[in-house]
């Protein structure tokens, strides 16, 4: 036989050397560990930068001047103590946790209905509960934009809607009434994060064993008795990672409100992010706005934490 | 009634249909109103009496926009941006993903709960640092800002999901490759990634519309209009009082029917991918 063997795999490193020498490092976990490194290298000099940025800035007396520079003056926590002082402080506080709470529940609580709702056997159930996922999808700013039109207090067909039915008489000023701007953009705000909850709960719904619910029934237990003593307490992973999940996005919005309100009128509508914003690109005071966002970064950072483990809890379970 | 799978569907599950069909219509209604109110002349915009079609459907609001206010321009900004945001965010994510969802060490599950946390902080808090930072890198007026900027936010994200989708595929699979003379890199890109396919499409929809979407960091970094995505564009249209609703639910819906299109497109895919991400 004047024909080689063929030449297998096992060969080569010893015919090439640097080949060899390429296929142990990439045979290695170094070569992964470099990956890692280069994402955490990116996040950390993007992400952990600016963040210590921005407490450094909130201990300095910051101007217009010296805003890229380092080495400003040290005035401890006077700028806190100067937030803290201000009198749209508490008012601030007060939005954020109404609009914060307000939003985080009313999603869960329409995610839950609807979810309950597609979970049904109908033609249609399953594209119908996609269908609805569109909204989550748009990009914040034109949901703003469009919700600013819908609640219009001139021509807008919400007050016509509800005029139409007989609820309000005439038109109501839905953003330019600070009785009512808050309530305004958390109905916005609402419709935007429906659809996200109503699928993870759909998805963890769908993970409870139906045959519990068949003895249940034979047992003789009532749908609310099997809501409350079965799906509810089967769904509290899911439940505890989406409130955690949808208090952090509540939290982090920002241009629905900007759209809508801009924080208005007279600070009616205005919450942390916007206030945080508004200190550091409408009248230029960095240190203020270093300060606002990092008192909000404590309170997301704590519950990042409590996401985080409610995550791992159900990874592992 | 857990018999019920296998029956014809009756007259109550047509009537559950009916009411599915309903709620799901309500709860489109601001998209639709968004469509409807561009295709309206103004005299049907500011009449006290709002029609639910269109009674003399124009597209002069379209005209006007892609003419006077440049959305075309817009656009193609919005699609640079997004698309460069998902190629970075895809390339950074994919080692980490992999390695995240393959090697358990200490320090893997510290960057782990790093990239989670990192997740949630508000690009709002971040704008004043990031515009320093960008100036320090003479990167401010510059669209590589945004895209770096924007990246953050959707890097974490991407990161989270695809090391999901890793994890699902069996590692049996990549050993066997191993067994055949492939190397770890080799085993990955012949045997892995392939098979992650369906993952990549899902968290790289996501990313593009995210970027896409985004609008903090580019009315933060950047204030030469015609370097701005469509989401400033709008902004700039409705953010102050404005009252010509015909002109700006036209731009909105050119910014949104892209998205829609994609969506459409994508959907079974977005939703099972998302449930599969958001919780694992």
């Amino acid at each position: 036989m004047s024909k080689a063997l063929p030449n297998y795999g096992s060969s080569r490193p010893v015919s090439r050397p640097l080949e060899g020498a390429l296929d142990r490092l990439f045979d290695s976990r170094n070569v992964w560990s470099v990956t890692v490194a280069a994402t955490a290298l990116y996040l950390l000099f993007f992400v952990g930068y600016p963040i210590l940025y921005n407490v450094i800035m909130s201990f300095q007396e910051v101007s217009v001047s010296n805003v890229g520079r380092l080495d400003r003056p040290w005035v401890g926590f006077a700028n806190y103590q100067r937030l803290i002082g201000d009198p749209l402080f508490p008012l601030v506080v007060k939005n954020t946790i109404v609009f914060v709470s307000l939003s985080v529940i009313l999603q869960c609580a329409c995610g839950l209905a609807l979810a309950l709702f597609f979970q049904q056997r109908f033609p249609g159930s399953g594209a119908l509960r996609g269908v609805i996922l569109a909204g989550w999808i748009l990009p914040p700013l034109v949901v703003g934009a469009i919700w600013k039109w819908l609640l219009a207090s001139d021509n807008g067909v919400f007050n016509y809607a509800l005029q139409s039915i007989g609820l309000i008489s005439g038109p109501v000023y839905w953003l330019s009434d600070p009785s009512s701007s808050l309530l305004a953009v958390t109905l916005a705000n609402v419709w935007f994060g429906v659809p996200f909850n109503m699928i993870l709960l759909a998805a963890g719904l769908s993970g409870i064993p139906r045959e519990i619910y068949e003895a249940a029934m034979i047992d003789g237990a009532g749908p609310f008795r099997r809501f409350t003593a079965m799906t509810l307490p089967m769904l509290r992973p899911t439940l505890y990672a989406l409130v955690a999940l949808s208090t952090i996005y509540t939290m982090r919005s920002f241009d629905v409100i900007w759209t809508m309100t801009h924080g208005g009128p007279i600070d009616s509508s205005n919450v942390f992010p916007i206030w945080s914003y508004k200190l550091s690109f409408d009248i230029f005071d960095f240190a203020g706005g270093a300060a606002a966002s990092t008192m909000m970064l404590i309170v997301v950072f704590f519950v990042a934490l409590i996401y985080v483990r409610s995550v791992r809890a159900e990874a592992r379970a | 009634m857990s018999t019920m799978d296998a029956e014809p569907y009756g007259p109550r599950h047509y009537a559950l249909a009916a009411a599915g069909l309903l709620i799901a219509g309500l709860y489109l209604f601001p998209v639709y109103w968004m469509y409807a109110s561009s295709l309206k002349a103004s005299f049907e915009l500011n009449a006290t009496k709002p029609t639910l079609l269109p009674q003399a459907p124009t597209f002069a609001a379209y005209a006007w926009i892609f003419v006077r206010e440049n959305v075309g321009r817009y656009m193609t900004n919005s699609v640079i941006i997004a698309s460069a945001v998902t190629a970075l965010t895809l390339l950074l994510a994919t080692g980490a993903a992999y390695s995240l969802s393959r090697f358990r060490t200490l320090w893997m599950d510290a960057v782990l709960v790093g990239i989670m946390v990192s997740q949630v902080l508000p690009p709002a808090l971040l704008a004043t640092p990031m515009f320093v930072i960008f100036k320090q890198l003479s990167l401010v007026n510059t669209q590589i800002a945004v895209i770096l900027a924007t990246a953050t936010k959707t890097l974490p994200f991407a990161v989270i999901m695809l090391r999901t989708t890793f994890a699902q595929i069996p590692t049996e699979l990549e050993e066997a490759a191993r067994v055949d003379g492939c190397n770890r890199v080799s085993a990955f890109l012949r045997v892995s990634l392939p098979l992650a396919r369906a993952g990549y499409v899902v968290v790289g929809t996501l990313v593009f519309l995210q970027a896409y979407g985004e609008f903090v960091y580019p009315v933060s970094l950047v204030n030469r209009n015609e370097l701005q995505p469509a989401t400033v564009g709008l902004y700039g249209f409705v953010g102050a009082d404005y009252s010509d609703w015909g002109n700006a639910m036209a731009f909105a819906s050119v910014i949104v029917t892209p998205v829609v299109l994609i969506f459409v497109a994508l959907q079974r895919r977005i939703i099972s991918g998302l449930t599969a991400g958001a919780l694992k």
